[in-house]
């Protein structure tokens, strides 16, 4: 698993490629935190080149969009497809994350 | 239902070696269905689902089965038909019955606990036979499209095989 962020104004962009699962999300969260610490007014999360997620990348995600919709902030996911979008529809994220 | 047992592959039952195990699965799942090249999005959606649900299992054995003690092994076995799959996970860890998860509540949008359910989801039946080893068997058949609705049956232990 990859992942990169960049800002730029008030939106930070956190592009995730690979596989988030049990095994590579704790290499993500620090950067998760540190993205929610920043208080950006929008977190746009690249998913296009996510290959596939587990039950623990959806718990670091969603943990990510609560965190930043608890100081106002709104976070979408973009790019959604595969299995990603699978576990997404199944747990009804694409209505709430997917822009 | 018989079919072949196409692979058998024993791991260290610890997080790390889940890539192993589910590439092997996704490799497998690609003989299901239609011929070679052709391969629809119907049998892309059912790998994912099949893929996604035995990661979900795996998960559950190695962080939670072994968690506390020296692990030993997962071993699957896959058993294929012409339009089915069938994976048994065995491990000796402590026993946890899939059928005793209480389903997520997802308005809430949890962080955890959303596993079983997308084991039970993506699968057409899940049985589970706690002993030594435990056995979990997940079933799924191509050509029957599911709504996401968990199903799981425990089988009684004099029908363990």
């Amino acid at each position: 698993m990859l992942f990169t962020t960049s800002a730029d104004n008030d939106v930070t962009v956190l592009r995730i490629e690979g596989e988030l699962d049990a095994v590579s999300v704790t290499d993500i969260r620090a950067a998760l935190n540190t993205i929610a610490e920043g208080k950006p007014a929008r977190v746009e999360v690249d998913l296009s080149a996510l290959r596939l997620i587990d039950s623990s990348g959806v718990g670091a995600i969603v943990s990510l969009f609560k965190a930043v919709r608890a100081y106002g902030g709104s976070l979408t996911t973009t790019g959604v497809h595969g299995q990603p979008l699978a576990i997404f529809r199944l747990l009804r994220l694409d209505r709430v994350l997917m822009g | 239902m018989k079919g072949h047992i196409i692979v058998r592959l024993e791991v260290p039952g610890v997080i790390q070696y889940r890539d192993i195990m589910l590439r092997t699965l996704s490799a497998t799942c690609k003989l299901i269905g239609p011929g070679p090249g052709a391969r629809s999005s119907r049998a892309s959606l059912f790998s994912a689902h099949f893929v996604s649900a035995v990661g979900e299992a795996y998960n559950n054995i190695a962080l939670h089965g072994y968690a506390g003690h020296e692990p030993g092994t997962i071993r699957m076995e896959i058993e294929q038909g012409p339009d089915w799959i069938r994976v048994v996970l065995a491990d000796t860890g402590a026993s946890f019955d899939p059928a005793q998860a209480r389903p997520p509540d997802l308005d809430a949008l949890p962080e955890s606990g959303l596993g079983v359910f997308i084991m039970q989801s993506f699968v057409d039946e899940v049985t589970y036979v706690p002993g030594h080893p435990n056995l979990l068997t997940l079933f799924k058949r191509l050509d029957q499209p599911r709504e996401a609705s968990p199903h799981s049956r425990r089988r009684a232990p004099a029908e363990r095989s």
